[in-house]
């Protein structure tokens, strides 16, 4: 079931990142493409990360590669954005 | 005792005895949980017991099995299969039976890989899972710098191929139920956050009590068909 709206696409990520890292969803709505995540924030840390790609994976109905995952593509909340946008949106 | 009393029972787990966690009076419909795997199994254990609690008060008794393993078992990690996982929960809903009569299964995320292995009255399933999923789950917690198989290195390769290729088996009767999050296939959904994603082990007294509702309610449906 991929979604084909890119503002579906950012409220999911939003959403998983509220679950997965334990965060209020009022903080998570005011995160912009230059919040930090990955090193920035202490809830994001190497624990959460498998949670975050496979509640990515099962509400975007996308599948993310072992490769595709680094550092830079999690830096930000600009980043996972684009990536999750590219992988669902095509 | 009261109803939320919690004690330790014994069951024949495949390598020797293992503990069972009961709360309730063994009197009171029996109802055997069937845990997550891995570390899902310590981040949503708060959450089955407060599910547990919230059953044994409105007129249940539960029983929660540690496989072989797992929890307080004096079996190792790396000793354990699939077929023991299989044959504790087989065990288990036989030592709830000697006590109870057959029990209604209820099994949480991996727990619905083995929950066909016990012999039970009726099935309901939260969040179901397939073994590949959980696998691939475990494979990338190294991914952002973290342990190898978050932790559980010891898990022998038989035991990863055999979770890889566990689905949850076709049974009946069987209630299915999921998060609102989740867009899988499920007769029934339920507000709440996955806390078997999160890092840190938390609890939802709303999700557990809606939890319990739900069994509750599939329960009488059951026992009045």
């Amino acid at each position: 079931m991929a979604l084909t709206d890119a503002a579906d696409v950012e409220a999911t990520l939003r959403a998983v990142l509220a679950d997965v890292l334990g965060l209020d969803p009022v903080r998570v709505a005011r995160f912009d493409e230059a919040t930090e995540l990955f090193g920035a924030l202490p809830e994001f840390d190497s624990l959460a990360v498998a949670g975050l790609l496979t509640e990515l994976e099962e509400r975007l109905g996308i599948l993310i590669e072992d490769h595709e995952v680094d550092a830079e593509m999690m830096a930000s909340f600009g980043s996972l954005l684009t990536f999750a946008r590219a992988k669902s949106l095509r | 005792m009261s109803a939320s009393a919690q004690i330790y029972e014994q069951y024949s787990g495949a390598k020797g005895p293992e503990w069972l966690l009961r709360i309730g009076d063994p009197a009171a419909a029996p109802i055997l949980f069937v845990p997550p795997l891995f570390e899902e199994m310590n981040r949503t254990r708060a959450l089955i017991v407060a599910t547990m609690r919230a059953l044994a008060a409105g007129g249940h008794c539960c029983w929660l099995p540690d496989l072989t393993g797992t929890g307080e078992s004096l079996a190792a990690l790396c000793d354990a299969t699939w077929e023991d996982w299989r044959h504790d929960v087989t065990a288990a809903a036989r030592h709830v039976a000697s006590s109870g009569g057959s029990p209604a299964i209820a099994a949480v995320r991996g727990g619905c890989l083995l929950d066909d292995a016990a012999e039970g009255a009726s099935r309901w399933r939260f969040a179901p899972v397939p073994g590949a999923s959980l696998a691939r789950d475990l494979d990338r917690a190294s991914l952002g710098g973290g342990a190898e198989w978050a932790g559980y290195h010891d898990a022998s390769a038989a035991l990863r191929q055999a979770l890889a290729a566990a689905t949850p088996a076709g049974v009946a009767p069987l209630r299915t139920l999921r998060l609102a999050t989740d867009a899988g296939a499920a007769d029934g959904k339920v507000e709440g956050p996955a806390l078997w994603r999160r890092s840190e082990p938390g609890n939802s007294a709303e999700l557990a009590a809606a939890l319990a509702r739900d069994i509750t309610d599939w329960r009488q449906t059951c026992a009045a068909s």
